[in-house]
């Protein structure tokens, strides 16, 4: 189901001081498509999450879910959470500790008035779908964080709702856990027809899991696109230098070359994609992900997108080195196979991917 | 969320009536002529009252009697805590004992069972000690300040201990080592670091006994009044009981100096906790402290505290059992054990006037706590979960019983309960009972609600149930721990209140302390005693029941 705000607008106030935690965000999340929410702690994701679920109400705008206002200031709309229909994940998972496995699953039909029957058939398929069959009798609090996650998901997902929610769901594993949850995840929302809006801070988190991904930064959305469009297109140069690492290079568009622009910078003339088609003329700015900076044999002098520096600090981190290299006043952060044989304080010629340099407003 | 903002309001007004009204009737009727002329103002109850020349030896007995109370209690405490916390002595679980147990036994039975041991005439163990030396006078008299200091030392030993020992635990000994280090000797360390450091502790119980002891009404009423000792409360309840024509006017004038006192000193005791965080110094380490080997002191020590646990915990249960038999108190001999018998108790359970007070305490006990636990859930929810600015004003309001005497607060009520029809009904009781003792319901549910996760509730919410199912499935069930341990709290104190019962307690609506108080005056050791077991026993088994229903409802 389709979900779509309006205007929406949400204050806190703490320590008498009034905090815009949602500032005016319009925002329509597609049908049946993995959406996240994603943005650094106190963008407003976390309460753009809750406006939706109805656990806090807004101050002004509108929320639809499907054909459905649930609410709405001008026309005095709140439907309960209770009433809304939908699942969710909480970051705590919010397992209730005094009820079993089965009793939490069961919870949200029993809440439908469904009959015992149907209840038992319901939550055996969704233990299953979450691989927990069998652990129906555990007391809940006798499950590790990663089974809870789990229960908490078969909870969410009973009642067939048509839009699930997650807040952070993952942020209490181990690392490893959860990656492993992450692409367990991704599995077991691909196989349904849902809805999911998904909040998270962590952006490996986001890039791995969405379809598509609103990024937030002081209660508004700066940028809604697919991964792939805000790692390598993104617009706004917050967002660019948040969902990866980035350099970015400021200077003048000098000329245009069909989908690609010369932009003049600092450290010199660069040719980087153009998807915005900033003007020539214009201040704009360069983006470049380290991953994307190759280390060149030999200067070959005047090359395309090749320039000299000096490697200021150099990091082994095992799988590369991490370097800092300063060409002329500006630091370019790079990665270097760590096969190569390089030292703090050479030389080093660096060649940038001309298919992946882009340019953006500056 | 219109409902929660609803509810604050709310139970700003029950709890607010329940706490604010008696005061208000009683500076009211402090300022009027009596019960019959509650108009005009007058301050003539105040010049009667502060003119009493008996009134300044009553106030300089107050001040023995508490401060003397507040030093037994918490030198008690300091020095059980010390070898708690601080030495290798055995049997530990033995402190929790202590600290827990005596409160399960009603102060004024407590009371009771020193008169029978040391009361001048015909106490137990003065006629023996009198035997063993050959004496012709009774070695100790109960009937005095010492003796009351004694008693109520020993009742509020729980409060001190309570206090005192979490500091003790978590002071941090690198404190004392350093300052041996420096060169000091272990006593210059006790003096002039231990002893410094945790003075906020020792004087928050020191002012909180206080506190207890000004409102104490067993103690001085059993031990002091026949010694004619009377302290504030025991002034109090002598106006209005005594004499020809009850004085509520004089009583309300004398009790406004009592609970301005009170009010007082639970501020300041308030002030000093909430200033304490930064002055006891909390480990970060989570260090352990090295015990102090006691060596060869250890089994003296622990003779000490068997002795201490013994006299406050089986030797009174054991003085009213053997008195109960007795047709007199007598020295227990060849001659006592031939003349046991069952009579006070086939006359306690054919007394009219006991069964009805058994039946009413009961009630109060069972209902009232329930009542009283109900309004606390609903209280605590609106203090730790709604949080609006209003909530604020609920905690403190219900708090605010907490620093009434129980009997300046009867009176208060009386001069409201005479203008309705509730005046000599058991609703009376019920009422005054509820709001003098809401803390006790109030605190362990607060701490119950803390401790659930509003997500827990907000996931309930989700998943399709209503905020009242939401409260009957996910809340409550969570909740019920603290529900058990409220529920004990209050129903154990409602069925011995004795302070506010003395007060509002009318012919029909006896109460089971009132009852015993009766027995008291009346000299009926042996029915006091048969009447003071069952009491007991009803208690008792009140507390292992609470307990096993929680228990089973937690696992359902």
């Amino acid at each position: 189901m389709e979900i779509r705000i309006k205007g929406l607008t949400r204050d806190y106030f703490s320590e008498g001081k009034r905090i815009r935690a949602l500032d005016n965000v319009d925002l329509t999340i597609p049908a049946n498509r993995i959406f996240t929410l994603l943005g650094p702690s106190g963008c407003g994701k976390t309460t753009l999450l809750r406006c939706i679920v109805g656990l806090e109400t807004p101050d002004a705008g509108e929320i639809a879910i499907g054909d459905e206002i649930v609410w709405s200031t001008e026309k005095r709309i709140f439907v309960p959470p209770e009433k809304r229909g939908l699942g969710m994940v909480f970051q705590t998972y919010a397992i209730w500790p005094h009820m079993t496995v089965f009793e939490n699953v069961a919870y949200p039909l029993k809440c439908r008035n469904m009959p015992m029957e149907e209840i038992r058939t319901r939550v055996a398929r969704f233990l299953e779908f979450v691989q927990l069959d069998g652990f129906e009798n555990r007391p809940a609090t006798k499950l590790s964080g990663g089974q809870q996650q789990r229960v908490a998901l078969a909870r969410a997902l009973v009642a067939e709702p048509k839009v699930i929610l997650f807040d952070e769901p993952l942020s209490n594993l181990d690392a490893k856990l959860r990656e492993e949850t992450r692409k367990e995840l991704r599995r077991f929302l691909a196989g349904l027809n849902i809805t999911a809006v998904y909040v998270t801070h962590d952006r490996v988190e986001a890039l791995a899991l969405s379809d598509l991904i609103a990024i937030m930064r002081a209660g508004r959305i700066v940028e809604v696109g697919d991964p792939k469009q805000i790692y390598f297109r993104s617009g706004d140069r917050f967002v660019a230098d948040f969902i990866g690492r980035a350099n970015l290079i400021k200077g003048k568009v000098a000329a245009l070359d069909g989908s690609h622009a010369v932009i003049e910078t600092d450290i010199g003339v660069i040719v980087g994609l153009n998807p915005r088609g900033i003007e020539p003329g214009t201040e704009a700015m360069l983006c470049v992900r380290p991953e994307f900076i190759k280390m060149a044999e030999t200067g070959v002098a005047g090359g395309r997108n090749l320039f000299r520096g000096k490697i200021e600090t150099l990091l082994f981190i095992g799988e590369a080195y991490e370097g800092e290299i300063r060409i002329g006043d500006t630091l370019i952060t790079t990665t270097i196979s760590p096969t190569v044989d390089v030292v703090e304080g050479g030389d080093i010629f660096l060649s940038f991917d001309t298919d992946h340099c882009f340019l953006l407003p500056a | 969320m219109a409902r929660k903002s609803a509810l604050t309001p709310a139970l700003i007004v029950i709890v607010g009536f329940l706490t604010i009204s008696p005061v208000v009737m009683l500076v009211a009727g402090s300022f009027s002529e009596g019960f019959g002329a509650f108009h005009g103002f007058t301050t003539a109850k105040y010049v009667e009252a502060y003119t009493d020349p008996e009134l300044s030896a009553i106030l300089l007995d107050t001040s023995i009697f508490t401060l003397g109370s507040a030093a037994v209690a918490t030198l008690l405490a300091l020095f059980l805590a010390y070898v708690n916390t601080r030495t290798d002595i055995p049997f530990k679980f033995f402190f929790g004992v202590i600290s827990i147990i005596p409160m399960m036994i009603p102060h004024i039975l407590f009371s009771v069972s020193w008169v029978l041991l040391l009361n001048p005439s015909n106490g137990i163990l003065n006629r023996y000690l009198m035997g063993l030396f050959g004496l012709k006078e009774a070695l100790f008299n109960i009937y005095s300040l010492p003796g009351m200091i004694l008693v109520e030392g020993l009742l509020d030993l729980p409060i001190a201990y309570l206090i005192i020992a979490p500091a003790m635990s978590a002071f941090d000994v690198s404190l004392e080592e350093s300052s041996r280090a420096c060169g000091a000797s272990a006593l210059r360390t006790l003096t002039r670091v231990t002893l410094p450091v945790l003075r906020p502790a020792i004087l928050a119980s020191v002012i909180l006994v206080i506190v207890k002891s000004l409102a104490s009404f067993a103690v001085p009423s059993v031990i002091g009044t026949p010694g004619r000792i009377y302290v504030l409360a025991t002034h109090i309840y002598r106006i209005i009981a005594t004499g020809f024509s009850p004085d509520y006017g004089k009583a309300a004038a004398v009790g406004m100096s009592a609970l301005v006192a009170s009010i007082l000193l639970v501020y300041l005791y308030r002030h000093l906790t909430s200033e304490s965080d930064r002055y006891v110094t909390i480990s970060s380490r989570g260090f352990k402290p090295a015990l102090i080997d006691l060596k060869g002191a250890k089994y003296p020590l622990l003779g000490v505290i068997g002795l201490l646990s013994f006299v406050l915990i089986v030797l009174p249960v054991l003085v009213l059992l053997y008195t109960s038999m007795l047709p007199y108190i007598m020295v227990p001999d060849a001659k006592a054990f031939s003349l046991m018998s069952w009579k006070n108790w086939g006359e306690v359970l054919r007394d009219p006037i006991s069964l009805l007070a058994l039946k009413n305490s009961l009630m109060l006990g069972l209902f009232g706590a329930t009542l009283g636990v109900i309004l606390s859930i609903f209280v605590s929810y609106a203090i730790v979960k709604v949080r609006t600015a209003a909530s604020g004003i609920l905690e403190s309001l219900s708090f605010l019983s907490f620093s009434f005497p129980g009997i300046v607060i009867g009176v208060g009520f009386m001069w409201f309960f005479v203008r309705t029809p509730l005046y000599a009904t058991i609703w009376a009781l019920l009422i005054g009972y509820i709001a003098a003792y809401l803390p006790y319901g109030i605190r362990p549910l607060s701490s119950a609600f803390v401790q659930i996760h509003s997500h827990l509730e907000e996931s309930s919410r989700v998943c399709g149930a209503g905020p009242f199912t939401t409260l009957r499935r996910i809340v409550i069930p969570l909740l019920i721990p603290g529900i058990v341990s409220g529920w004990i709290l209050m129903a154990s104190m409602f069925l011995r209140e004795l302070t506010l019962s003395v007060v509002l307690s009318r012919p029909g609506t006896e109460v089971l302390a009132v009852q015993i108080l009766r027995f008291a005056e009346d000299g009926l050791w042996g029915r006091l005693s048969a009447l003071g077991i069952i009491m007991i026993f009803i208690s008792s088994a009140l507390v292992v029941a609470a307990s096993l229903l929680g228990k089973a409802l937690t696992k359902w």
